[in-house]
Order: C-alpha cells, then structure tokens, then sequence
C-alpha cells in the first residue's frame, strides 16, 4: 500500500487493469456507484417534468437534461461495472431494494416548477462544484475520462438553471412567490449535498479521489450562492445568515444533519416513492433490454 | 451485450482521442449510443468504434525491457559543455 500510495501520490493514474489495492478498489467503486445511482434517480425525476415544463424551448431543454442525466448513468454504471465488484444488474437490484446509496437531493419531491428551476441552479452547481473538485486530480483513469463530459453537460445544466430564475426574478408576484417557496424547500438539501466536514483520514482524499475537503467545497458554494439568491431579490432561507465585514464572508449559521443522515437511511421525505418509481420503470423497460440482448446474441 | 471503446476527433486538429467506453448490444446500436453520449454538442466530428474484446492488449513484460536502452538516447551534454566553455571564452575576451 505505501508503494501504491506513493505513485498516487506522484501523481499516478491507475487504469482498470492495473493492479490495485482491494480497499482502493472497494471505495473508488462505492463512489463511482452512488454517483451513476444519483445520475439516474436525478434524471428520471427531470422526466417527470419534461410533459410539465412551461413552453416548448425549456420543454426542449428539459429533454436534453434528462439525456443528458440517464447518459452520466449509463457511463457510469459502466465505468462502475468494469471494476468488477458488481455487474450493473446486481447495482440496479441494490439500488431498488434500498441497499445502496443516492444523494440527499433526490430523497426530495419537486412540488413546483420553481423547484425544479431551484434544483436545476442550486443542486446542478453543487454537484458540478463537488465533480470539478474530484476531477482536478481523480486518480482513477476510467472515471476522470467520464467526468470531464459530466461536468461540460452539468455547466450547462446550471446556466439553463439561473437563466431560468432570472426570467422568474423578473416576473409576476406569483412566480416570485412559487420560486421562493421552492428556494425555501431546497436551499439546505443542496447545500448538504457536500455533506458533512471531511474525517481527517477521508481515503478518498489521501487516494487522490476528492482533491478538497467538503466544508471547503461548501463553505464556496455559500459564498457564491448566497449573495447571487439576494441579487435576484430572493431571501436565503436561513435565520442566522449574517457576513463578516471584515472577512467578507457569509455564514449561515448551525447545519442540522439529521435531514441527511435521513436520507442516507433511505427515509426522506419522498425516498420509498422515488425508489418504486425507478424499480417500475425498470419493470416496464425489461422488454427493451430482452430485445438488446437478443439483438447482441446475434453474430454479426 | 459488448462493450466499445470510443475514439474521438474534430476534423483537421489533434489526433483521434480515446474518450470513453460504453456497452450496446449491436456495432449499430452502439454508434447511435456513441453520438448520443459523447458527441452531443460536437465534440468531435470524427467517431471510431473499437469493440473491447477487439483490442489486443500489449504485455508489460513485452514492453518492460525498452525502458532500459540508455544507448537509445543521448543527453548531448559533453557538446554543450563545450559550446558553454567557448561561449564563456568569448565573453571573457
Ligand atoms: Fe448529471
Ligand atoms: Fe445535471
């Protein structure tokens, strides 16, 4: 391990037929997984919202970001696979019987079309921040490759997200309010999507997976966010939010993790609907994977 | 299902890119899949396909052994000490 360690250190970049640490293997195959099981809970809730979404161009762009989405899933689960510690079949199956994990974000219900909005500025930004951060210095090759076409699809998924608020900052008292709400219901969910302060000996950071501890990653995103939600004319939802003339920074004051560890048990607010929903989904597309498999029998 | 390698260029720059993998079940299907995943906004213009069981993996013990031929380089460093010398030579003069 400390010769592995060292040419992690060095920069090294391990690629999927190299010889590696099985704890290395073990947690960069953890990682990868949640984040294709997030892909795909996350893009399935954007169709949702695709026959939903107001007018043809942003019903058009909800459509690409929800290709865009169950394709990050796909690469994903694919890069994940390839590690050889499950197939894809078997991290479906773990991802439907509620035995492996998503982010907090997608343990929510979209109520609104704001939230949607809020969810596209805020939660895309947060985890495009977090996936810029492990793809600085990812020393899994495989995953490095998929994240640099994850983060030009996230930026976009961001910028049509603050395009959007700003058509709603600029709109009717009732859009305003609908937006607000939806700022109120998903302010703290995307912000503990960075989850809590790194533990001093996080191994994704010592293996060079994440390059930067979560309260750093977060404490960024509230500097950017926070000032930008009050430019627009919204009221950042949180009662000790006060700055710091002299550092020239916000604070938002204590973060209750409980909604988070919620969520990671599989109990928020809309998880056992959201977890049927997607097994369902999978139910009802069987017949097209049956077809490909056919299809793949085939010899050329 | 098969797995691809995927290969990618803009015409005219750089060389062809490995970009990434995905599975589909046919060299059709995957080419589909290939636009729809890694050139939806014109990354490149080029595309190539290679099935994964197609690749023919050197052995690094095949390869090991040219990363020992000192003889194979040459660092120039005793003709730059020369040129070094005479070029302090003039500036001394
Ligand atoms: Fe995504
Ligand atoms: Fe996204």
């Amino acid at each position: 391990m400390a010769a592995f360690e060292a040419f992690l250190d060095d920069g090294g970049i391990v690629e999927v037929d190299d010889d590696m640490p099985a704890e290395y293997r073990q947690a960069v195959f953890a990682f990868i997984e949640m984040h294709a099981n997030s892909e795909l809970m996350g893009g399935l809730t954007e169709r949702d919202w695709i026959p939903r979404t107001p007018g043809l161009r942003h019903k058009m762009s909800v459509l690409a970001k929800t290709q865009d989405e169950i394709g990050h899933g796909h690469l994903l689960y694919m890069v994940a696979a390839d590690m050889q510690i499950k197939t894809r079949e078997e991290m479906l199956e773990d991802l439907f019987a509620g035995k492996s994990r998503f982010h907090n974000v997608f343990h929510y219900q979209a109520v609104t079309w704001g939230d949607q909005v809020a969810i596209a500025f805020l939660v895309d930004a947060a985890a495009l921040a977090s996936q810029q951060a492990v793809f600085k210095n990812c020393s899994y090759g495989p995953y490095r490759r998929i994240l640099k076409r994850i983060i030009s699809e996230e930026g976009f998924h961001m910028r049509l997200g603050e395009d959007r608020m700003m058509r709603i900052a600029q709109g009717t008292d009732t859009q305003k309010e609908i937006f607000q709400g939806a700022l109120d219901r998903w302010f703290w969910p995307a912000l503990q999507l960075f989850g809590p302060d790194s533990k001093p000996d996080d191994v994704l950071l010592r293996w060079h997976i994440k390059s930067e501890r979560n309260e750093v990653l977060r404490d960024k995103w509230v500097q950017k966010f926070v000032p930008m939600l009050q430019s627009y004319g919204f009221t950042v939802p949180a009662p000790d939010l006060s700055y710091d003339e002299e550092a020239g920074k916000w604070d938002v004051g204590p973060i209750d993790w409980e909604p988070l560890k919620r969520t990671l048990a599989q109990g928020g607010p809309d998880s056992a609907r959201r977890i049927n929903e997607a097994k369902d989904n999978w139910e009802r597309t069987r017949w097209v994977r049956d077809a490909m498999d056919r299809a793949a029998a085939v010899p050329a | 299902m098969h797995t691809y390698e995927i290969f990618l260029k803009k015409d005219g720059r750089d060389e062809y890119r490995h970009a990434g993998a995905l599975d589909a079940a046919t060299d059709d299907l995957a080419m589909v899949m290939a636009r729809e995943s890694y050139i939806r906004r014109a990354e490149g213009d080029r595309l190539w396909l290679v099935r994964r069981d197609h690749v023919i993996v050197a052995d690094p013990d095949l390869i090991a052994p040219n990363a020992d031929k000192p003889h194979r380089h040459h660092d120039g460093s005793a003709v730059a000490a020369r040129r070094k010398a005479l070029r302090n030579e003039g500036a001394s003069s």
